[in-house]
């Protein structure tokens, strides 16, 4: 409990510069992994619907962003 | 936008796909302009460089690249920002590196190229060969040099801009020696 509460207090660090950058680089961070993460199920032959059904976002959008131009 | 690139710029961006080809990467990221503009000799960037002491520290520049792309391309503030929140980057990139292989958080957000196996041009880099662009039009320059590219680099934040602070080398210390160079050149 305490050490969540310790998080939760560093998380909103009074400097909120601190804290955005925080924000945007994990941003870019979730990015990454999901393109890793993406790139891994493609190549062990899962649907574009399997990919999606597991991020909880659509179909469409999900080979939008890493489908084949 | 090439034609208006003089033959220094040229070869930085060939140097950078160069440099991407050689590190596995999928597509030129602004690290790979960065590693061209050191190997350069000749240019306005590289006597702009040489001023500020960056030949000497070539090799400190690319272990800094190197440390930035186990921390998954992040810079050190944005590191140093998630360690506050109780996140350790490189431990995250040690892992995903254990499954999916070395490299595989490389940090060049490259843009669709990635995907069907193409060299292409990463965000990133394309932000800097725009706002060299945009940094000759401000100085009134005729021609898009490879000083106009480390301008831009300076400027982007990012790894590279973060890494050239770190050895001196910012949009005002370029631009002072630049506009020496100049002078020293009408004279």
């Amino acid at each position: 409990m305490s050490e969540a509460r310790d998080l939760a207090e560093r998380a909103g660090d009074r400097d909120p510069r601190v804290g955005l950058r925080a924000v945007a680089a994990l941003r870019r961070l979730l990015e990454q992994l999901e393109a890793v993460q993406v790139r891994s199920a493609r190549n062990q032959g899962w649907s574009w619907q399997e990919i999606a059904a597991e991020l909880g976002v659509s179909r469409q959008a999900v080979h939008k962003k890493y489908g084949r131009q | 936008m090439f034609e208006r690139f003089t033959k220094d710029a040229r070869d930085v961006v060939r140097g950078a796909a160069v440099h991407s080809e050689r590190s596995g990467s999928q597509s030129v990221g602004a690290e790979h302009i960065l590693l061209a503009l050191l190997d350069g000799e000749t240019g306005r960037a590289s006597l702009a460089l040489a001023a500020l002491g960056l030949a000497e520290r070539g090799e400190s520049v690319r272990r800094a690249l190197e440390a930035a792309h186990r921390r998954a391309g992040l810079t050190r503030a944005e590191a140093d920002a998630l360690a506050g929140l109780g996140i350790d980057v490189s431990a995250i990139v040690s892992r995903v590196e254990e499954v999916h292989g070395v490299g595989a958080l490389s940090g060049d957000r490259g843009d669709k190229g990635w995907w069907s196996g193409r060299r292409s041009f990463s965000r990133g880099a394309k932000d800097v060969l725009e706002r060299a662009l945009r940094a000759a039009l401000a100085r009134r320059d005729r021609h898009v040099g490879d000083e106009h590219i480390l301008l831009a680099l300076t400027v982007l934040p990012g790894v590279p801009a973060e890494i050239l602070a770190d050895h001196g080398v910012t949009y005002e210390s370029v631009t002072r020696v630049l506009n020496g160079q100049g002078e020293s050149q009408a004279g």
